[in-house]
């Protein structure tokens, strides 16, 4: 692989820095259309029930007030907000538009539809609704218990997977350490709230603005349910203000759409932060048990794990979260035999769905705080440990039957410790003062695509102005990380011009290919390679009318910096705008190329990071005081980037660790409303992220470019909890390590230590 | 109610709800969007304008409070000589992805240089602790306000001709 490169790897803006410095860009919830109507959802105040009674006479006869929906005047028809095709697996369909029967406090009863914003929310308040209520299940435990108590048709354990592979080599004299670990339901926090806004035609049609992270399954779900043809359903991708997986599922794109239907005007559906928070979607918790016997020098014999998810009210995507927890770990590590079950099971709390890392950041907190409880069983250092056991680059994994492909997790972690000075930071006493230092690592693996479970592919048009510029047809959806200048710079790299050539947007139905969207891992990997075949051809279709022009063999051309040369003449030559002004009435209106992109691989990615921290034993405070995250990328296509990636993820996986949780109380009531009660990790509370990246490009993503920005996430809470634990010599493995989880920790330690 | 106020130089007279927030002005009756609205509830900081060289949660404040009063948003930082020395380090820093929380950044950031024109690390971080950022890790954001305040007042040099995207298209 050649590392003469032009355009990539340097660090470049994200695509609309220059709008959003300035605030022009027009954001999914700045949208305003003539005309336009404004929505309030009214939602459940009560975990489990049956609305028995609904009187919005007094909201409706508020002046300005154009409709009040509810279960009474809207279908009754299930669907699956996560569902992207139409034959798609793993889709539950278990949701209304409207509950009659509610399943959580925030199922949504019913909306106003008014003129305003605030005549919409005084409205709200004067719907008046009557409950019957139902016993309620909080946790999975309760409601797997309760098989006479089904939240849904079909019982509360709506999901089970199993994953099993080669033969125990369990020794006589292994070690064998069990150990649970709990991750808890967070909100993504996404600075920009969840809004959909609707135009409704008179032929029928729609056109929805969606800040979503895939086009084409909102037209899926909202064309099927309303009973549109797909071709009269325009979803436009709206810039959007961030989403980490809380914007993938189609959330509010249904209701919008049927209430811009019925009231045949434009409607806004705009959430506040708590709507958003409790009604929109969560990282599920889970809970999961990680049984292994190893050598007592260390090596890996046999690993069993059960998982079980917290669904939430409705299944959304939590299925296939279910089956992805299973196929993580021997992504990282050589398992002889390895047997994983995991469930999804329904419970009366807000609805768990797509989160950054898919399963990944859950399954390996898990699994690596279990690794630290092996070492500690062993005596022998949690580094050690790992390289004794981590996979080596082209080896199979046994359970997806895939290549890991150029896999160099083995490098990131010795290369990390050298860098982070791991032995002699280990070595160090942690104090037994009031401030106690400790330092943890962990290892992470995701994946690239969804190759191996369908056909992943990707299809775009490039063409070429008449000016020498480009433009990317493509279905791109970027949720505020830069997805868009990637491609903008994959293709100049190819056709050796400067990126600010080529322009390339975002999706919409009615004028960009199918796409699935940015999930999955998928974008650079899957569609980058996808932007990079099709500049290539497109590289040939200038030589092609190069050659006409200049009456040369195509074999003679070379392309080089936007010109086409002669071989071994260096005065003859034509440069790109010329050859599209003069081609253009002699063979070619457009020199275009279009082209579908299949991917053939799914290697893994990797990191390896490495947390320093000091724990305050009088208050149970932690803080990050340093931190490394290396990265196995194949190749950063914008560096600066790709470094911004793993500084925010680390950020996100801290407020894992140490802050972020949603519980309900007993009355279903989550114990969040706004920031005020969830702290979202601060500019004075983050450490310097130190980034350190592994560039081998070695598989087969542009220019060897492997994912960002899910893998950047999944090992921070563990390295921060494994720091915890070597501070304190504890065991916490429940999530997060609130100052209280750390006290009692404490606590417990002093008894059981004497 | 009746009120007047100057924003981003330009003195308004309006009729507007005694309850509207200054928030609710800006973006439903100057149509100055930029002004970001995040939480409500004066935590997450998008929202954030400069009133008389002070960082202020828009979402907090009634717009009546704000009668004569001077009022800076994200729309009036550059002027008919390009961005502002902040912006344009915003954008050569890499402190800008999703964006949501930028407007508010910049203003919060640029009260801060109004009052202390050359912090410290700390002094950035602090000024910055009422503006939640969920996509950088806020290393960025701070380097951008860092190299702003390091900045000669005037002479700003052009922007790097490689390295950089150019204008969106």
């Amino acid at each position: 692989m050649t590392k003469d490169l032009l355009y990539v790897g340097l660090t470049y803006p994200v695509h609309d820095a220059w709008q959003k410095v300035t605030g022009e860009l027009v954001y999914g919830s700045d949208i305003q259309l003539p005309g336009m109507l404004y929505a309030k959802l009214l939602l459940s105040p009560i975990p489990h029930g049956m609305v028995t009674s609904i009187d919005s006479s007094a909201a409706e006869a508020l002046p300005g007030v154009v409709k009040v929906f509810s279960h009474l005047n809207s279908p009754a028809d299930v669907y699956c907000r996560a569902r992207l095709t139409p034959e798609q697996e793993l889709c539950p369909r278990d949701e209304t538009l409207f509950s009659e029967h509610v399943r959580f406090v925030g199922d949504r009863v019913a909306a106003v539809v008014a003129t305003s914003q605030a005549i919409a929310e005084a409205a709200m308040t004067l719907i008046d609704v009557e409950y019957e209520e139902l016993p309620a299940l909080f946790t999975p435990e309760e409601a797997q218990r309760r098989d006479d108590l089904p939240l849904h048709p079909g019982g509360n354990v709506f999901f089970e997977h199993e994953e099993e592979c080669g033969r125990s080599a369990e020794s006589r004299d292994a070690v064998v350490v069990s150990s649970t670990t709990t991750t808890p339901r967070i909100h993504h926090a996404a600075l920009e709230p969840h809004v959909c806004v609707v135009q409704p035609h008179s032929t029928g049609g729609l056109t929805i603005w969606s800040t979503s992270q895939g086009v084409y399954g909102a037209r899926t779900v909202v064309a099927d349910l309303l009973g549109l043809d797909y071709h009269r359903v325009r979803v436009i991708k709206a810039p959007m203000g961030g989403s980490f997986g809380g914007k993938t599922e189609y959330i509010l794109e249904p209701v919008t759409a049927f209430m811009a239907q019925k009231t045949r005007r434009p409607v806004k559906l705009l959430l506040d932060r708590e709507e958003c928070m409790i009604a929109t979607m969560v990282r599920p918790a889970t809970a999961s048990t990680i049984r292994t016997a190893c050598s007592p020098q260390g090596q890996l014999e046999d690993m069993e794990v059960a998982t079980v998810l917290d669904a939430g009210a409705y299944a959304s995507s939590t299925s296939d979260y279910a089956v992805h927890m299973c196929q993580k770990i021997t992504k990282l590590y050589r398992v002889p035999h390895y047997h994983h079950r995991s469930r999804a099971v329904y419970t009366n709390t807000p609805v768990a769905g797509a989160a950054r890392g898919w399963g990944a950041p859950e399954i390996v907190t898990a699994l690596e705080i279990h690794m630290d409880n092996v070492a500690g069983e062993l005596g022998i250092d949690p580094v050690d440990l790992r390289l004794m056991n981590l996979r080596h680059p082209f080896e199979v994994d046994q359970v997806t039957g895939m290549s890991l492909g150029d896999a160099r997790v083995r490098e990131c972690l010795e290369r990390g410790a050298a860098a982070f000075d791991w032995s002699t930071r280990r070595g160090r006493a942690p104090g037994s003062g009031r401030f106690r230092r400790g330092v943890g690592v962990a290892c992470g693996a995701h994946k690239n695509g969804m190759f191996g479970k369908f056909a992943e592919a990707s299809n775009m048009t490039l063409k070429m102005n008449e000016d020498g510029t480009f433009e990317l047809g493509a279905s791109l959806h970027d949720p505020g990380c830069g997805i868009v200048t990637v491609m903008k710079v994959i293709v100049a790299e190819v056709l050796g011009v400067s990126p600010d050539l080529v322009a390339a947007g975002e999706a919409d139905t009615s004028s960009t290919p199918f796409d699935y969207g940015t999930f999955g891992s998928r974008v650079t990997y899957v569609v980058g390679a996808c932007a990079k075949a099709t500049a290539e051809k497109l590289k040939e279709e200038i030589v092609t009318a190069a050659a006409d022009l200049l009456h040369e063999p195509r074999e003679r051309l070379t392309v080089e910096r936007g010109e086409v040369h002669v071989q071994d003449d260096g005065q003859r030559g034509v440069a790109f705008r010329d050859i599209a002004r003069l081609s253009q009435m002699r063979h070619s209106p457009a020199i275009t190329a279009s082209v579908t992109y299949y991917a053939t691989s799914n290697p893994a990615s990797y990191s390896v990071q490495f947390a320093e921290v000091e724990v305050d034993c009088a208050t149970g405070l932690t803080a990050v005081t340093d931190f490394l995250a290396v990265g196995d990328v194949g190749q950063a296509i914008n560096r600066g980037m790709v470094h911004a990636q793993f500084q925010g993820a680390v950020q996100m996986g801290i407020g894992y660790a140490l802050y972020e949780h949603m519980d309900v109380d007993e009355a279903g009531r989550s114990g969040v409303d706004g920031f005020k009660n969830y702290h979202v990790v601060n500019a004075p509370d983050m450490p310097d992220i130190h980034v350190l990246l592994v560039e081998h490009s070695g598989d087969d993503g542009p220019f060897g470019a492997k994912s960002v920005g899910e893998i950047a996430t999944v090992p921070t809470a563990a390295a921060v909890i494994n720091a915890v634990n070597h501070a304190l010599g504890t065991s916490l493995s429940d999530l997060p390590a609130t100052p209280e989880r750390v006290l009692a920790a404490l606590h417990l330690e002093e008894v059981e230590g004497g | 109610m009746r009120l007047s106020l100057i924003v981003n130089g330009m003195e308004h007279e309006l009729d507007v709800r005694p309850t509207a927030r200054l928030i609710d002005v800006l973006r439903l009756d100057l149509g100055l969007t930029g002004v970001k609205e995040g939480c409500s509830e004066g935590e997450c900081g998008a929202c954030t304008v400069i009133v008389d060289d002070k960082a202020v949660n828009s979402c907090l404040v009634l717009a009546g409070q704000m009668r004569g009063k001077k009022v800076l948003t994200v729309e009036g930082l550059a002027d008919d000589d390009g961005l502002d020395t902040l912006q344009r380090m915003f954008i050569e820093h890499g402190a800008v992805q999703c964006g949501f929380c930028t407007p508010g950044m910049l203003m919060s950031a640029k009260a801060l240089l109004l009052a202390d024109p050359h912090p410290s690390e700390e002094a950035i971080r602090l000024a910055l602790a009422g503006n939640l950022c969920r996509c950088t890790g806020y290393a960025t954001i701070v380097a951008a306000v860092r190299a702003a305040s390091e900045q000669p007042a005037e002479a700003a040099p052009p922007p790097p001709a490689t390295g950089r995207d150019g204008k969106a298209v």
